[in-house]
């Protein structure tokens, strides 16, 4: 394919920045939160994730005075950093909120009570005052003050380590696995007898079946919830990992069945005649030559159904149960939020958590899904 | 036990089962039912073949059965019940489709079916043509791939820090309030936002109107064709003049906008545009799909039809849309498709971001709002029925599709 | 990933202690807590090696808080609790109980909700014992077996949810020292309320911060601002009747209501970004205008939860405060309460089910959470000191100065209204639609 392109360069150009636009494009999103995972709850809300890594020249929330108390001379005084040393220049201040930017650096306040604050440039402040501040309401400041940009791991720290999901993140893992691999690996095998018998056996209604596995594909699973359970509860497997798989099996059926169906019609014909004429069963044709040809079929729908379960909440809750030894992934993130939801940075950050397992799948699965290797051997 | 070794022996019984399953049930089929043998071998034989698909579909049917579509008998009787568990024939249906909600949310629905599947499937098959020509294809894959691992809300979080909106004196956090600020009606903002979207939506016109008439000639030139492929030609060119009329309607709306500019928009309160934010976030989702399945089509078309059209002398473009495409039309129905289902079932986007509240109401999230929130099940049941009937016209294709395969 | 269990490990190791949910973090027997309940709760009940599993709406810190609770009753019975909450905790319950695999115990803020469940005989009732306990030993205890009474299977009304923590929605949040620098004072009437409101926009502020936004429950907190607003221009018991829709919902009595909201919130100058704003801004973003300087707005009307979406550091009590929404002076109807509150009842009962609501009567039970964070109980019997912050023991008052208390009126309505058309009529309503136009249409959706 190669040379087609190769001998105009122009052409290959344009292909490097169509595919450069639209990986933007498509990653774009992702950077926002990627970098938002990494900003303060406070952050997030108050500027744009683009501009988290330059310095800014903003109003900055108002910092309440605190210090331990100093007396010399009948007169007490608490100095100080503002931002706590964590650096930011000062352009003005203020102590009322109506006049924010009433004082410059360097210049001392005058404030009610006898009280003196001076800030400086670099956030430094000292206040003084005639009698003991102790046990009393210290004053506020406002500043206008571009401060560095300041990244935080806390986040992922909530995420990995917090004790508020009740059970430690590594066992969340260990359980999803458990629910995702026999989940996926079940139904790509059932799928793929089926498959075969759809796309190269000769019988009845063939044409009509696959119809009626394209119209199952569009059942909401919310229907389907309530008389499953009811059946498992029924055959007495209850809720479980039996449960779970069984039905995670049951809806990733019909798009395994497609998919591989589509595909494994599309293989050479001649092969499969050839094979026939030479003896094999369908059994051995499917075992020797439909599967290893259909490998790049078999490994996508495993991906995809993979990253269904994966993601999955809503099917582990009803039919895995909520017992805390058996939550899963998703389920332990959700609860890391709040009641009310909206806490972004948890969010963001346990999006990125919960992605990191997919997408090593996708990368370790990404070489069996060219076929074009298997395909060339056979011709 | 542990689950995780419960897991692995699932997984061990699971496949030994299956295969085992196969392999006995072939060997009985084939030893001890109808054997091969004897004055009997050939009717025999005929017999085991006759047998055999549905051993091999056998284990499945029953999952499918059980699984999917009992649930959807039980859910066209409920759909009969009114809430009380009465049979009311159907009145639950007569009275949704006097719901204002409703129609706006079929119509919705309707413009999410030709937007979302035509622009992921469209943008995959962009994406897996054009990686596929560089060496760090795989990386752009992967990255374009990415969001198809991000969970539905996690995509919805990702999306509310784009399309947010402060007030006009707040620091913007949304990135396309932002852009949006930049711009202040100069010459560059007309440019950009009123010109060159003018032009694409011309071109788009174009090229509706031309493909309109390439479904449609073949009416009087060939006449061959059975009836239902003409009713489908017909059908086909009403999609694309309503199209076109609807393009119109937006090529005449920007030309004519007078934007607001300076000001923050809302963006998913805008009737009717705020669809489309919605539907951005399902295209962003599923063009990594359409991508892989796609890409792995195109790299099974055989090398020696693309070197026989460059010895014709024939450019990329010819190559890839006289070549390749029709040899992987059968992989695009199936993209397409399982698209539309998607769409159709999905209701996670547009009830995490709106709720269906402005006009962006669809069907699925009708639905559930119906099964638990009003806990109107007869209703939510009927809704159900209604999204898995607007998926027969798919149905029609797909037998089509795969009768033609057969032959 | 065996790298990482042994990090995670290691990090829960050093986090054990305090922060490992069983443990019980008030040790027994040491500071002002009721523990002879505690002790008499524990000798009257062994039920060891049973389980009971706990479904709730309580996500991250409540969860921790409420499994400091539920450590009290494991330990004095033996019961090994499990407790589950999850984002769509009420389309879970629906399936569970439907499909015959419930919970022990479901805990939900929608009286609504649990009327369904109950009607279809899906919960178990309580019994007059505990409905004459709990008319006893909480304040206005009548009102509170009424909110926990519903028509059974067989439309007999009785006792199904024992209502435990509540939640204070008729509060007014400010910034003290913004009202020092712009000498403003805490209005005592609703009159005094407004000319407060018409006094900042006078001297060139900004006196409201109003977001409705709440994704996919857009809406939810002008329905907060109309109930308080119907209680304050209505007798009670024609909010009771509004709820049960016997008082329709396009009657002039609520249409007033609605079009006061709107004075607030649909007058351009009384709010942040002007009334095109509203429905746009975020509920958990709105607060924040408080603590802008100059500040964008000096009010702002919340439940008590909201404290939790004020700045990082901000200190309730110094960095910010509330007052109570003030009623009218002119009107003869008292200091009317609006609030809203999760009801426990039983899904599937057991001995455990039955010993978990016998705990809830307690006072040990609601001690424990207050004497920590955000809990506020009705419970006369319990011992008020151990409230943990000054702000909690000044919403308790507000509590015990109602002399009407109502609980949040979306939550008592049909699902269909109080969860959706009433949510999209307020939008509809700030977003320029009269209010008669909405009040028509919220009543045309109210199910027959």
């Amino acid at each position: 394919m190669d040379n087609i392109v190769g001998k105009k360069p122009a052409l290959l150009w344009a292909v490097h920045l169509s595919v450069l636009a639209l990986v933007l494009l498509w990653v774009l999103p992702v950077v926002g939160l990627l970098v938002s995972s990494f900003r303060t709850g406070d952050q997030i809300v108050s500027s744009g994730w683009w501009q988290a890594l330059s310095a800014q020249e903003a109003q900055q929330p108002a910092i309440r005075i605190a210090g331990t108390e100093v007396a010399q001379d009948g007169v007490f005084a608490i100095s100080g950093n503002l931002y706590g040393g964590k650096g930011g220049a000062i352009s003005a201040w203020g102590t009322s909120s109506r006049e924010p930017e009433a004082h410059a650096p360097g210049d001392t306040a005058e404030l009610a009570d006898g009280l003196r604050l001076t800030v400086q440039e670099n956030g430094d402040f000292s206040l003084t005052s005639p009698a003991s501040l102790a046990d009393q309401r210290l004053p506020r400041v406002f500043t206008t003050a571009s401060t560095p940009p300041e990244f935080t791991l806390q986040n992922y720290r909530n995420v990995l380590f917090s004790p508020l999901a009740g059970q430690s993140i590594g066992q969340a893992f260990l359980n999803t696995l458990t629910v995702a691999i026999p989940a996926t690996v079940i139904p790509i095998l059932v799928a793929a007898f089926a498959a075969y018998a759809l796309a190269w056996m000769e019988f009845p209604g063939r044409a009509l079946l696959v119809a009626f596995i394209v119209g199952l594909l569009v059942v909401p699973l919310q229907l389907a919830l309530i008389p499953l359970l009811q059946f498992h509860n029924w055959i007495g497997i209850g809720k479980g990992y039996l449960s779970i798989w069984m039905a995670h099996t049951g809806f990733g059926l019909p798009l395994a069945i497609y998919l591989l169906r589509n595909y494994m019609v599309g293989l050479p014909k001649d092969i499969i005649e050839n094979a026939r004429v030479d003896g094999a069963t369908e059994f051995q044709i499917f075992i020797r030559i439909i599967l290893p040809l259909s490998f790049p079929a078999l490994a996508s729908f495993a991906i995809f159904q993979f990253l269904w379960t994966w993601n999955d909440l809503l099917v582990a809750m009803v039919f895995l149960g909520t017992d805390n030894d058996k939550l899963v992934l998703t389920g332990n993130l959700v609860n890391l939020m709040g009641s009310r939801g909206g806490d972004w940075e948890i969010l963001s950050a346990s999006a990125f958590v919960s992605i990191a397992v997919p997408l090593l799948v996708f990368f370790s699965m990404q070489r069996f899904l060219v076929r074009g290797l298997l395909a060339g051997s056979v011709k | 036990m542990h689950p995780a070794l419960q897991a692995i022996l699932v997984i061990l019984g699971g496949v030994g089962g299956c295969v085992g399953y196969f392999y006995a049930s072939n060997l009985i089929l084939d030893k001890v039912l109808f054997p091969a043998r004897g004055p009997q071998a050939g009717r025999n034989i005929n017999r085991a073949n006759l047998v055999r698909p549905w051993l091999f579909l056998a284990p499945a049917l029953a999952a499918l059965t059980l699984y999917l579509a009992y649930p959807v008998f039980a859910t066209f009787w409920r759909s009969l019940l009114n809430q009380a568990g009465q049979f009311v024939g159907l009145a639950n249906y007569a009275k949704m489709a006097h719901e204002p909600k409703f129609t706006e949310a079929l119509g919705n629905n309707l413009l999410w079916l030709i937007v979302v599947p035509a622009a992921a499937t469209g943008f995959g098959l962009l994406a897996a043509q054009l990686t596929d020509r560089i060496r760090w294809g795989n990386l752009a894959k992967s990255l374009i791939f990415m969001p198809m691992a991000i969970s539905f809300v996690g995509a919805s979080v990702i999306f509310k820090l784009i399309y947010d909106t402060r007030e006009a004196n707040l620091p913007q956090i949304g990135i396309l309030n932002a852009l949006w600020l930049k711009a202040e009606g100069g010459i560059g903002s007309v440019l950009i936002l009123q010109l060159l979207p003018f032009a694409l939506v011309v071109s788009l016109i174009a090229g509706f109107a031309y493909l309109g008439w390439l479904v449609l000639r073949p009416l009087w030139r060939r006449r061959d064709e059975t009836a239902w492929i003409r009713v489908g030609r017909v059908i086909g060119a009403a999609v694309a003049v309503f199209l076109v009329i609807e393009l119109a309607s937006w090529a005449y709306g920007i030309a004519t906008a007078d934007l607001p500019y300076g000001q923050p928009q809302a963006w998913l309160q805008i009737p009717y545009w705020n669809n489309f934010f919605l539907m951005a976030v399902l295209i962003w989702i599923q063009t990594g799909f359409a991508m892989v399945i796609l890409s792995a089509a195109l790299r099974g078309v055989p090398e020696d039809t693309i070197e026989a059209a460059v010895l014709d002398g024939a450019n990329p473009f010819q190559i890839f849309f006289r070549i390749k495409v029709p040899q992987i039309v059968g992989t695009i129905v199936v993209v397409w498709t399982t698209i539309t289902i998607t769409v159709l079932k999905v209701f996670d986007i547009v009830y995490a971001m709106t709720n269906g509240q402005w006009e962006t109401q669809v069907l699925a999230n009708y639905m559930y709002d119906k099964l638990f929130r009003a806990f109107d099940w007869g209703m939510g049941a009927a809704a159900a029925m209604v999204i898995m009937a607007l998926v027969t016209p798919i149905l029609v294709w797909n037998v089509w599709n795969a009768r033609r395969e057969m032959r | 990933m065996k790298r990482m269990l042994t990090a995670s490990a290691a990090t829960l190791a050093l986090l054990s202690g305090a922060a490992l949910a069983q443990d019980l973090v008030f040790p027994v027997g040491e500071g002002a807590f009721n523990w002879d309940s505690y002790k008499a709760f524990d000798a009257a009940n062994n039920l060891d090696g049973q389980t009971l599993t706990i479904f709730g709406p309580w996500r991250g810190e409540d969860q921790v808080l409420a499994e400091s609770v539920f450590a009290y009753f494991a330990a004095a019975t033996g019961v090994k609790v499990n407790y589950s909450s999850s984002e769509s905790y009420e389309q879970q319950i629906v399936i569970d109980t439907e499909a015959g695999s419930p919970p022990n115990i479901a805990i939900l803020p929608q009286p609504g909700l649990i009327a369904d469940l109950v009607k279809k005989g899906k919960v178990t009732a309580l019994g007059q014992e505990t409905q004459d306990w709990l008319a006893q030993n909480y304040a206005a205890g009548d009102s509170w077996v009424g909110l926990g009474s519903f028509a059974g299977p067989d439309g007999t009304k009785a006792l199904y949810a024992f209502p435990y923590k509540i939640d204070v929605k008729s509060l007014v949040w400010y910034v003290p020292e913004n009202f020092e620098d712009a000498g403003y004072e805490i209005p005592e009437t609703m009159e005094d309320l407004k000319a407060l409101t018409e006094q900042i926009v006078a001297d060139g502020g900004t006196p409201w911060c109003i977001g409705l936004g709440s994704g996919g429950a857009t809406g939810w907190p002008a329905t907060d601002w109309v109930e308080d607003l119907m209680l304050r221009t209505q007798p009670a018991d024609l909010y009771d009747q509004w709820v049960s829709n016997e008082l329709p919902f396009n009657s002039p009595e609520v249409v007033g209501a609605i079009e006061e909201f709107g004075w607030f919130a649909k007058t351009d100058a009384n709010v942040a970004g002007g009334a095109s704003a509203v429905t746009s801004t975020d509920f958990r973003d709105s607060p924040k205008g408080l603590f802008t300087s100059p500040p964008q707005c000096y009010l702002h009307h919340q439940a008590s939860f909201i404290p939790s979406f004020f700045p990082e550091g901000t200190q309730v009590g110094t960095d910010a405060d509330f007052f109570y929404m003030p009623a009218y002076a002119g009107k003869d109807l008292g200091k009317p309460v609006l609030g809203a509150g999760t009801l426990a009842f039983i899904t599937k009962d057991s001995d455990a089910s039955r010993a978990f609501i016998e705990f809830l009567k307690t006072p040990i039970a609601h001690e424990v959470w207050m004497a920590q964070k955000s809990f506020l109980t009705p419970m006369k019997t319990v011992n008020a000191d151990l409230y943990g912050d000054p702000t909690m023991k000044k919403m308790g008052e507000i509590l015990l100065n109602a002399t009407t208390f109502r609980f949040d009126a979306s939550d008592l309505m049909p699902g269909a209204v109080g969860a959706g058309s009433f949510w999209t009529g307020m939008v509809d309503f700030v977003g320029g639609k009269s209010a008669q136009e909405v009040a028509d249409a919220i009543q045309a959706s109210w199910p027959k």
